[in-house]
């Protein structure tokens, strides 16, 4: 059980998809500027994420390795497709929200990174817990970065007024430019800390 | 050769399985969500028609040259105005406006931004009362953006940082009295 367990929070911490793997910035960069649209990306990539990462780790030994990419991606986009259809279902506002980057999901490589470096060889069971570690890690990063564009951008928090209405919105922090710096400054820092807990430990 | 053939129609047979099934199961939600997905559309639509026409008792959908014209009656069956939703390149994709007009007057109700992708904070600005409050009661001609208050009819007021988005929804609505004179053509 501990073996899973450290599987599961590879995701939260020591493999996190955002600040220490850095990949699948395309939807960090684009929807975080409000923290119910980092929360339904988060979301909406988990479902994909686990749904293929079951599939793909039940049916992998009948996939020929020269066509391993095309079917992963055949599966993922099956699951985001679904996704697509049922927020806008739903979910009108979160997909109106959203847009482009549900489709986009499909090309966000910590999906098909997943895929290709875990479910691919390992049991399913294993693989559940890999999907919902990085699922989490992968949320957690995303609504912490879309709190803080949120909260100087707008003042406000998931649409809570923090800083009254005299607050002058800073709109660098909703637009792309305020996501480079927030993700910079959030990376380097959750990096430092990490380094310091270690150096501690060791 | 043989075995390499034989491993290619494996390989060919592997991905039409995988894609057939998506398929299959695609086919089954498309058919589950459609229904809710054109209820949220047709909803999304009658609010805009509602917003911009007012005094609506109910409007008939009416179609002149393969457009939709929504025409908008009171109570006592009279005419109230005709809306039309018309798109146009923004800054960021497509904006599409609800706009609804009063043909006998040549002037423009009111409009309702039912889609776009522009800026939040800045061109998304574009859907606040205060911006389309201009529209209201602007005549069917070219309009005009200021940076000021407007004091004619024709004038729209700029948004600070969303110059392109504003001139966006000028040019589209700017072409509705073309649009609805040629079908509805009353006075001036």
């Amino acid at each position: 059980m501990k073996n899973y367990l450290d599987i599961f929070k590879n995701g939260l911490w020591n493999e996190n998809p955002i600040f220490k793997l850095i990949i699948g910035l395309c939807p960090t960069l684009a929807v975080t500027n409000t923290v119910v649209n980092g929360f339904a990306m988060g979301m909406a990539t988990g479902f994909v994420l686990i749904s293929s990462e079951i599939v793909i780790s039940l049916i992998k030994k009948w996939i020929p390795n020269d066509v391993r990419i095309p079917s992963f991606i055949l599966i993922i986009v099956t699951f985001v497709t679904f996704t697509d259809y049922f927020l806008g279902a739903f979910f009108p506002d979160i997909a109106d929200a959203l847009a482009l980057f549900i489709p986009l999901i499909v090309v966000n490589c910590l999906i098909l990174g997943r895929q290709e470096a875990f479910a691919s060889q390992n049991p399913t069971r294993k693989a559940i817990f890999d999907a919902v570690g990085m699922t989490v890690g992968f949320t957690w990063v995303l609504v912490a970065l879309s709190a803080i564009r949120e909260l100087f951008g707008f003042g406000t928090l998931a649409g809570v007024e923090i800083f009254g209405a005299g607050y002058t919105d800073m709109i660098i922090m909703i637009l792309p430019g305020g996501a480079f710096l927030t993700l910079g400054v959030l990376v380097g820092f959750l990096n430092f800390l990490d380094r310091k807990v270690g150096s501690d430990n060791g | 050769m043989a075995e390499k053939n034989n491993s290619i129609a494996k390989l060919v047979i592997t991905l039409t399985i995988i894609g057939a099934f998506g398929a299959l199961f695609l086919a089954g939600v498309y058919e589950w969500t459609i229904p809710h997905i054109l209820e949220h559309e047709a909803r999304a639509r009658e609010q805009a028609i509602m917003e911009v026409l007012p005094d609506l008792d109910y409007y008939e959908e009416v179609t002149h040259n393969d457009k939709i014209f929504y025409e908008g009656y009171d109570e006592n069956d009279n005419l109230v105005g005709v809306a039309v939703s018309l798109k146009g390149g923004g800054y960021a994709g497509e904006i599409e406006i609800m706009i609804g007009t009063d043909p006998q007057e040549g002037k423009i109700l009111n409009i309702y931004v039912l889609n776009h992708q522009e800026t939040p904070g800045l061109g998304a600005r574009i859907t606040e009362e205060q911006f389309r409050e201009d529209f209201k009661d602007a005549p069917f001609s070219e309009l005009e953006i200021v940076q000021r208050t407007p004091e004619e009819p024709y004038e729209i007021e700029a948004i600070a940082g969303a110059t392109m988005s504003v001139e966006a929804v000028k040019n589209i609505v700017s072409d509705v009295g073309d649009i609805v004179t040629e079908h509805y053509g009353g006075g001036n």
